[in-house]
């Protein structure tokens, strides 16, 4: 099985394109790495504040409380999100042969983004926050960071619907859905919260928005970049495309039903956790079918995965897709959420999605798509080494001491007749796992900043060949397989 | 698919979203925001108070302010409000969490017990103690401002971090002031008591 070669015509077409995604594509990835080091050392900070609770305690500013928001929303808004939009931009462009025509308007509009996101975080460091999990910032954000948002990944339906080609394939359906869904939710989620007239309904939406945020606008694009980057890379057709579409469209009718389990037990009627449990059972189908369909495609080819930083990236992130999704369907059932709800389990499982399966797989993309749109290769195959273990390490360990950790904290709450005291003692020891494992991963983006900006900056490797995680690629694999390059 | 398949794909994208958001989301919201307090009946006994949930206990003035620096300081973060029945999770039978101690009257929180939020704070982690009936464990100013001030001369295993920054030192030799924020948080969390008596009527209908 071969993919068809492009001709000297989509060569042309496809510079085109990147030269039209160059400025507005990298503006995102570069601020949103920054953003991502700013996020990991406060996720550092916040950790080590459960284990060290009177560290700095005279201080607003380092208090728990302020901080651990102040992480979330950082890594969310200001990482996530313009990392997002940067790779539905370019991929988008991509898969539809359209070039990104209204470049300078979205460098603009990437501007107003980070400017609402910095509003948003200082005014939750200085005291202004609503303890609203992920709707943290004032109400006055909200407008802006929604209609910037429009903004800049409106240009994408209209690259669909004109699009080149006939065949509408399965990565542009995720792209769309993430584009259409997530102003939805959002709007929701601020209307609702904001009108303030039923206030338990209010803290059930957030839940709400929190896992659509995760499985309508993260699981989306972190599969539309997989099915992209995996056929790519090893150079042959999705192992079974139906069952790709077929995944979509059970992703789709379930997501929406998601969150509410996240308050089983609380004041709701109770069939409102109860169908968000189920549905977060019933979603294991859709992502085992999707990463089982991802990995058969790679079935036999192993040795490009040691090479190519994208595919080794893109598959840790949707393997950690799976454990996210196992883990969370078996917290959402009333025998193991009894203990583990509001626990450290369901943060370490909110992190796994966020940095271990969302974040691993768009690095992945970045790696693909920076040296394309900037015409020169990441400087260092080593650090791309240093990123990827150090990330590894850091979030396997996180999920090791939340999981276990979260089973103990947990354990000891149900245990009634004991002081409560005793499950903040049990954790503790725990919550250095969770401080070393954000130590590792703040390591590990400094790396990775550091690459980006050097290639932003334009001191990228100028070199016929693909920087390899290894130097040498040998038994079959050239180095131009290994990235991508057909 | 047909050629353009633009539109055809938006419908189903937003139909297979429409049927979640309309009946999980929008018309619980609207159920929830048409709750009323309701008068008690005569069999149900009850003195002081007329009407259930006790809307005078809406919030105003300082627990109000209470309020806003609960949620800007990020209590939620550690403290929830939510007492659970016993099928999912045996809180109502930590002492004090569900509500009065004398007679072990307990009960797990309903959506009336919110009504004078805007928006309940329900919590993210239980890092800390549930606060549902915190009102009830800590009777008096002196003690709740100790617990804010410092924890850890109650419970010497406690991890709350001290919220010496809401106080000012004493001019008078030892000893610290409460600023207008720890006060206020300290009038929030003495009206917080989520245990007032269900009317038979609608204990009956649950």
């Amino acid at each position: 099985m071969t993919v068809p070669q492009p001709s000297p015509e989509e060569m042309r077409e496809r510079a085109e394109i990147d030269r039209s995604a160059r400025y507005p594509v990298l503006f995102f990835f570069t601020s949103a790495a920054a953003w991502l080091f700013v996020a990991t050392v406060f996720g550092f900070l916040s950790s080590l504040k459960l284990q060290v609770p009177g560290l700095f305690e005279n201080n607003p500013y380092l208090a728990y409380g302020r901080i651990f928001p102040v992480h979330l929303n950082a890594l969310v808004y200001g990482w996530a999100m313009q990392a997002g939009i940067g790779v539905m931009l370019w991929l988008m462009a991509r898969l539809t042969r359209q070039p990104i025509r209204q470049g300078t308007t979205i460098i603009v509009i990437g501007h107003v983004w980070n400017a609402a996101v910095s509003f948003a975080v200082l005014s939750i460091w200085a005291g202004f926050g609503r303890s609203i999990p992920l709707l943290d910032f004032p109400s006055w954000i909200w407008p802006l960071l929604a209609l910037t948002y429009a903004l800049s990944v409106v240009w994408i339906l209209p690259m669909f619907k004109s699009r080149k080609g006939s065949s509408v394939y399965v990565s542009e359906l995720y792209l769309i859905g993430a584009a259409v869904w997530f102003p939805w939710i959002f709007l929701t989620a601020n209307i609702l919260i904001n009108k303030g007239t039923a206030p338990v309904m209010g803290a059930g939406i957030d839940a709400w928005y929190i896992t659509n945020l995760i499985y309508f606008w993260m699981a989306p694009i972190a599969l539309a970049v997989a099915y992209f980057i995996i056929p790519q890379v090893a150079a042959r057709p999705i192992y079974s495309y139906p069952l790709a579409v077929a995944s979509f469209w059970l992703l789709a009718i379930l997501a929406g039903w998601t969150g509410f389990s996240r308050y089983m037990g609380g004041p709701f009627p109770a069939w409102m956790p109860g169908v968000s449990s189920a549905a977060t059972i019933f979603i294991l189908l859709a992502v085992v079918a999707t990463v089982a369909n991802l990995l058969l495609t790679l079935k036999g080819c192993s040795k490009i995965w040691e090479y190519s930083p994208s595919l080794r990236f893109t598959v840790f992130g949707m393997l950690m897709l799976a454990l996210y999704a196992v883990l969370a369907a078996l917290s959402s059932t009333y025998f193991f959420g009894a203990n583990l709800q509001f626990s450290h389990f369901l943060v370490g499982l909110d992190t796994l999605a966020i940095y271990g399966f969302f974040s691993m797989t768009i690095f992945g993309a970045i790696y693909f798509i920076v040296p394309r749109i900037t015409g020169s290769e990441w400087p260092s195959g080593a650090k791309i080494r240093t990123h990827f273990w150090f990330s590894t390490y850091g979030i396997v360990t996180m999920i090791t001491a939340m999981l276990v950790g979260g089973i103990a904290q947990g354990g000891n709450i149900a245990a009634w007749d004991q002081a409560f005291s005793t499950s903040f003692v049990t954790s503790s020891a725990y919550m250095t796992g969770r401080c070393l494992a954000w130590a590792m991963i703040s390591y590990s983006n400094f790396a990775f900043l550091y690459q980006l900006a050097l290639m932003f900056i334009g001191k990228g490797r100028k070199s016929e060949g693909p920087t390899l995680l290894y130097p040498t690629a040998e038994s079959g694999v050239t180095a131009k397989t290994a990235a991508g390059v057909h | 698919m047909n050629s353009n398949p633009f539109w055809k794909l938006l419908g189903g994208l937003a139909l297979a979203f429409l049927i979640p958001w309309s009946l999980l989301v929008v018309k619980p919201f609207l159920t929830f925001s048409s709750l009323k307090s309701t008068p008690y009946e005569e069999d149900d006994k009850m003195e002081g108070v007329t009407n259930f949930p006790d809307m005078s206990m809406m919030r105003h003035g300082s627990s109000d302010f209470g309020m806003q620096v609960y949620a800007s300081e990020g209590c939620a973060y550690c403290h929830t409000q939510v007492v659970r029945p016993t099928y999912a999770g045996p809180d109502m039978w930590r002492i004090g969490w569900g509500g009065r101690e004398e007679g072990g009257f307990a009960r797990e929180t309903l959506p009336y017990d919110y009504m004078m939020e805007t928006y309940a704070p329900l919590g993210y982690q239980r890092i800390g103690q549930d606060l549902s009936n915190v009102g009830h464990r800590i009777t008096t100013r002196e003690l709740m401002h100790r617990h804010l001030l410092d924890p850890k001369s109650i419970d010497p295993d406690s991890g709350m971090p001290s919220y010496r920054y809401l106080y000012s030192k004493s001019p008078y030799g030892e000893g610290y002031i409460p600023g207008p924020k720890a006060d206020a948080l300290v009038d929030y969390l003495l009206s917080l008591k989520k245990d007032q008596k269900v009317p038979q009527s609608m204990a009956k209908s649950q």
